[in-house]
This record gives structure tokens, sequence and C-alpha cells, in this order.
């Protein structure tokens, strides 16, 4: 059955027109689902609303029982916060061990500092800690009380990114077969942690499914753009228009990664605008008519160069 | 760049030892000041040296040249203030209207322009040492009459007041009344403050009646008591006029606002999160509050608690309205005695008895209060903490 939760909220703070956020979210046991989406979408308000920190209608349900009207102490949740929220006057092992005397079910302490990795700093005091390890002592906090459910903000956003990829992984083992829903606003995150994303824009859901679907298949030019994906009018593009023989007038969007760039062969021509060299491939932005399109390429070409650009039909979905 | 000029600035402050001297030296002018009846010359050796000191300090590379440049500025300017007296005399007269001024006039005129032309010959750090020179005439102003007030009290009258069971009396009603205003503050401050952190509809108003006591004159504070708690008032058949209950109803309605504010900011320096953190993995709001909030916050209500048994210790408006003299039960003695508030009875003393009678209760007075004031500082000190008890 795992957690749903059908809410409407409205925030406001002094200055603003206010917020609402009026979302839908299901996860299943054992699955994880992220919340992608940019910074002040409410994706953070959302999950601190499933948790019970902010008023809301709607309901929240766990297992099928209602849980809404619950105080947050009697959810069954656990919750990684993005800047750690590590109680500043306790150590890290008092820190774990926070939760367990109001549970029955918990989790072994010395164990769960062991698996990940801080069991040598369970006497300091979380303000000596660095980034990294103040997360993994959060996360061993939440993981202490057995929770039904893990919710997690943005647990990687403040870390840097050696620290961020080593703890994403160990996030990614933790999460295997714990129901969770992990919010972010980071897509390759996304991507590499959740078994189902939903994609938020001004606090409501736009779309949601698997992230093949999601990253393949955008439903709409912003989820397309958000997740990384080339939009192109097709109408500034005539001859990709041509080549690949869809109808006229609309917009298509199509993952960079799909896109091949080859030796000038007769296909179809663009004109190379610039190269970014990232981590394993160059990043290419390549005009074609009036429209650009990026794609990666292991051996770049070189600006101005004219290229043969290769797009598979299958790949492209119509806007 | 303020943070990193602070931080230049300890390093390069002498400390330690060098501090030790320099007050040293300072405790030896004074007592030279005092023993050749001179005060005045030690006010001039607290700016100057202060104002010295900072500039050796910020020109440390080329000690020589820096010299010369002091001295020389030192000559324009006392030289330029000798000249100015005349028109300052006619300006301060006009301003205050007082005919003959005994004051040093061209004096202040030299210390000032020394003090900004210095800022302007030190090339670096100018502004840092126009600062700590301006900023020495406070600390003078504010050190110096606690130091003459000691230092011109008469032993034989202190000791004799010391010994005196009436005064006895007088200090304990001054320690124990505004200690009982102070813990009532907290106990029901504290809650009040922690509802304010967290905010609520109609809380402006809360706000205004809990700062009230703040910016009224505190003999209508004193007016307000009678009129709420006296006969007539909310609690009918309360002794309040003459009594010690009177007297810790006043006290807690002048220093309340005092605990409140400071506790409040402790709880609003808390980040929320923590609360968040603390119910979601299982402890109610009670708990949450026992555990994370107060631990964290309780240094604040310490401070709060300091500050509002000050304020009750030097209250005389309000408590001379409602209880001038005040009846409660001594315990040494074993029986009700009438006695006065410290300050009231300081104030008395006065009138009656003279500068003299009345410095010596007030030496007294002062004393007892620095202590307890660095007792509960040591108590709650980092390295001796109690903080994280509660």
């Amino acid at each position: 059955m795992g957690l749903t939760a059908d809410l409407h909220a409205r925030f406001t703070a002094e200055g603003t027109t206010g917020f609402t956020v009026d979302a839908a979210i299901e996860v299943e046991t054992g699955e994880s689902l992220a919340i992608l989406g940019p910074s002040g979408s409410g994706k953070t308000l959302l999950l601190e609303t499933v948790a019970g920190f902010h008023s809301h209608e709607g309901s929240v349900a766990l297992d099928g029982t209602a849980i809404h009207e619950r105080p947050p102490e009697r959810r069954d949740f656990g919750f990684v916060f993005q800047d750690y929220a590590l109680f500043p006057h306790m150590t890290v092992r008092e820190n774990v061990e926070y939760g367990t005397r109001y549970h029955d079910d918990v989790g072994d302490v010395d164990r769960l500092l062991g698996e990940l990795g801080v069991e040598d700093l369970a006497d300091r005091y979380s303000p000596t800690l660095s980034g990294g390890e103040k997360q993994r002592v959060a996360l061993a906090r939440a993981r202490a009380v057995k929770p039904q459910v893990m919710l997690l903000d943005e647990p990687l956003a403040s870390l840097d990114v050696p620290t961020r990829q080593s703890l994403r992984e160990d996030l990614a083992d933790v999460l295997t077969d714990v129901t969770a829903v992990y919010v972010t606003h980071n897509r390759t995150t996304a991507r590499a942690i959740a078994d189902r994303i939903a994609v938020m824009f001004d606090g409501s859901i736009v779309q949601t499914g698997t992230p093949e679907d999601v990253f393949e298949n955008p439903r709409s030019k912003r989820v397309a753009r958000f997740t990384g994906s080339n939009t192109i009018a097709l109408d500034r593009a005539p001859s990709l228009r041509d080549h690949l023989d869809v109808p006229a007038e609309g917009a298509i969007s199509v993952r960079p990664e799909a896109i091949e760039l080859s030796k000038r062969n007769g296909g179809l021509d663009g004109t190379v605008r610039r190269v970014v060299q990232e981590d394993a491939a160059s990043r290419v932005t390549v005009s074609i008519d009036e429209a650009t399109v990026e794609a990666f390429a292991t051996q770049p070409p070189t600006t101005g160069e004219t290229v043969e650009v290769s797009i598979p039909p299958e790949r492209v979905t119509e806007l | 760049m303020a943070t990193q000029t602070q931080m230049e600035l300890s390093q390069r402050v002498p400390t330690g030892s060098l501090l030790a001297g320099f007050l040293g030296v300072q405790a030896l002018a004074f007592v030279a000041a005092y023993l050749s009846n001179r005060p005045t010359a030690f006010a001039v050796f607290v700016v100057f040296s202060t104002s010295a000191v900072a500039y050796a300090v910020e020109t440390k590379r080329d000690v020589g040249p820096a010299a010369g440049r002091l001295l020389a500025l030192h000559a324009v300017a006392g030289g330029g203030a000798i000249l100015a007296d005349a028109g300052l005399r006619a300006v301060f007269s006009l301003l205050f209207g007082v005919a003959e001024i005994q004051f040093p006039l061209w004096f202040a005129a030299y210390a000032l322009f020394a003090t900004l032309g210095g800022a302007v010959v030190v090339r670096d750090g100018g502004f840092l040492v126009g600062m700590a020179t301006t900023g020495s005439l406070l600390v003078g102003a504010l050190g110096l009459p606690l130091l003459l007030f000691v230092a011109r009290q008469k032993p034989a009258l202190v000791i004799e007041k010391a010994l005196d069971p009436g005064v006895h009396q007088v200090l304990y009603l001054g320690v124990m009344g505004p200690l009982v205003a102070a813990l009532l503050s907290l106990a029901f401050g504290v809650p009040l403050a922690y509802v304010l952190a967290n905010g609520f509809a109609g809380q402006q108003l809360v706000e205004s009646m809990v700062d009230l006591p703040l910016v009224v004159p505190h003999s209508v504070a004193g007016l307000i008591i009678l009129f709420g708690f006296g006969s007539g008032g909310l609690f009918p058949g309360l002794p309040v006029l003459g009594s010690m209950i009177g007297m810790i109803l006043a006290m807690t309605f002048v220093s309340a606002p005092y605990a409140v504010n400071t506790a409040r900011e402790a709880f609003e320096a808390i980040d929320t999160r923590l609360e968040y953190a603390s119910r979601i993995h299982g402890a109610g709001q009670w708990q949450t509050f026992r555990r994370v909030v107060a631990p964290l916050a309780v240094r604040g209500m310490i401070t709060g608690g300091i500050l509002a048994w000050a304020r009750a210790v030097s209250e005389f408006g309000a408590v001379a309205v409602v209880a001038y003299s005040v009846s409660f039960f001594y315990p040494f003695a074993g029986e009700s005695v009438t006695a006065q508030h410290a300050p009231v009875f300081v104030y008395n003393t006065y009138l009656q008895g003279g500068l003299e009678q009345s410095g010596a209760v007030a030496f007294l007075l002062l004393a007892v209060s620095a202590v307890i004031f660095l007792l509960v500082r040591y108590l709650t000190d980092d390295s001796t903490a109690i903080g994280g008890v509660v």
C-alpha cells in the first residue's frame, strides 16, 4: 500500500502574496519516489506538510490508515534535512539515539554508525563535524527509529561534489528496500536514486513516472528543459522537420545523449557553435537552421565546423 | 573586512602579561592622581594612554617617524585648543546659560582635536585609533566615577554600616525581593517568550503590553500596581501597600520585560528544523522543549533572569510608591521586621545623613550586587557550565 498524500496547503509570509501547494503523491512500499523541481517549486513544503509540520487540507495515509490528524511524532517517519538539523548540544551517539526511546522497534545504534562509517565520531559534538559526516549522522538518526517511510529533503545539496558522490552511493544502498520520498532539484541525483520521479512546478506535480519515462517522454516543454532534454520548435528548423518527417508546427524534445554527431556525410547538417569539456565527454552546441541542439561527443568537433547530426526517430517526443 | 581587522588587532594588541602591565600602570596612575587630589589628571591619562597604545599598535613598523608625527600633532592640537578657548567659552555659556565655566574647556577641545587628528596622521588603521580613543572617553566617563566612588569611601564608616543589623535587613531585602521577582518573571516569562517566539495572531498587542513597563515612568508603574492589585483591585484582601508582596509585584512589573525579551530572543535563535527533527523522530512537544529547545535557550533564560534581577535591585520609583517601608519576616532575627528596599534606604540615608553616610551604604549594596552578578556569570560560564542540565 505504502504512502499516499493528497494535499492542499496555503503558506503566507510577510511581504509575499502567499504560496499554495496542491499536490498528490503515491509511494508503494519499498519504493523511492523523487520529487524533482526547481528552487521555490514548493517541494520542501510538500515534504514538510506530509511530515505533519504544517496544517493542510486533504489526506495523508500510510498503508490505508489516515494519519493526517496525527502530530509528527506519531506518523512513523524518518526525516533527513538539507542542513542536517543535528542537535548541537548532543554528541553523535546522543543524536542517533535521540528517537529510540520513543519507539519499541529500533535499530542498533553502534551498527548504524558503523554502516555509515561514522563510528569513530560517536563521542564528538555535531558542530565539530564536516558536512558529509553530519549528513551521515543525520541519516543514522533517521534510520535508528526504523521508520515506515523515510523523508529526505535535499540531503546532498549542501555537500561538495566528491562528498556528494560518495554519500549518494550510500544513500542508494540504504534506500533500495526502504519506502522513501526524496526531494531534490538535481536531476542526476533523482535519476540515480529514485524508482519513480514526480516533477513539481509552482506547487503542483506536473508529471510522474519512472526515470526512464520522465526523461525520455517529457509531457511539456518545461519538464523537458528541467530534465535536460533539447526542446526544438520545428518551424525554426525546417531541415530537421523534413529529415525527421514529422507533422509541422509542433515542438519536439530529444535527449542530448541520444544525438550523434559525425563527419559530414549527406545527412542532416548542423554547425558547431560551442564546445564545453565536461567530465567524460564534451557538451557540443550545434545550430540547425535557426534552432540549437545540445549533444555529447567523446571526440569533439571544433567550433564553426559543419557536422552531420543523427537523431534516432524513436527517441523523439512530440510536445 | 571588519572581521579581518579585528582578527589582526587581537593578534597585535598586547595580551597576557603586557595587558596586565597596562592595567598596572593605569592603577598606579590612579593612585598617584588620587593621592595628589587631582582625579582629572587620571582621566587625561586614560584617554592619552589609550590613544598612544592604539597609535603604537597601528604604526609598529616605523615607530620613530610615527612618534614624531604624534608629538607634532599634539603640539598643534594643544596650541589650537588654547587659541579657541575664548570662543568655546562664549558658545558654551550661550548654550547652557552658565556665566562662568570652571572646567578647562580648552583641554576638552585639545583632547578632541588630538583624537581626530591622530586618526588622520596614522597612515593605515587611523580609523581604529580614532574609534579607540573616542571610545575611551566614554569608558572613562563610566568607569572613573565608580573608581572615585569606591576610593572616596571612609573604611571606618563602611565597616560600621556593614556591622549595623538595620543595614543587614536592608541588604537581605534588597537581594531576596529581586530574587523572587526575577524567578517569578522567569517562571511566567519563559512560557510567554516561547509563545511569542513562535508567533500568533494578535501578537503585537501582547508585545506592547510586555514592553509597556519599559516606557512607563516608574513612579507611574507604582501607581498602576496600587490601582491594579491594591485594595479594590484584582486580589481583594491581599496586602500590597507597604508589604513584601507589593514590593515584589512592583519589581516583577518593571523587570519582567527583560526576562521575556531575552528569553524570546534565545528561542527565536533556535532553528525550527531542530524542533522538526525532534518531533518527527518521536518526541512530543514537551519532550522537544525539555531535550532540545530549553537546553539551547538556557543561556538566554539565565541572562534574562540576571537582567530582571538587576533591574529589580535598582528599582526605586515603583517600590517607593508601593512599599516605601516594607514589613517582612527576617529569618536571622526569627521575627517580622520593617526595613526599606536598598535604593530607597540609600536615598533616605542621603536625605537624612548626607553624602558620606549614604555612600557607605551604597558601597555595601554595590559590593553585594557585584558578588552575586559575578557568581551567576561564573556558574553559567562555558567552562563551568550548568547549561544543558535542564
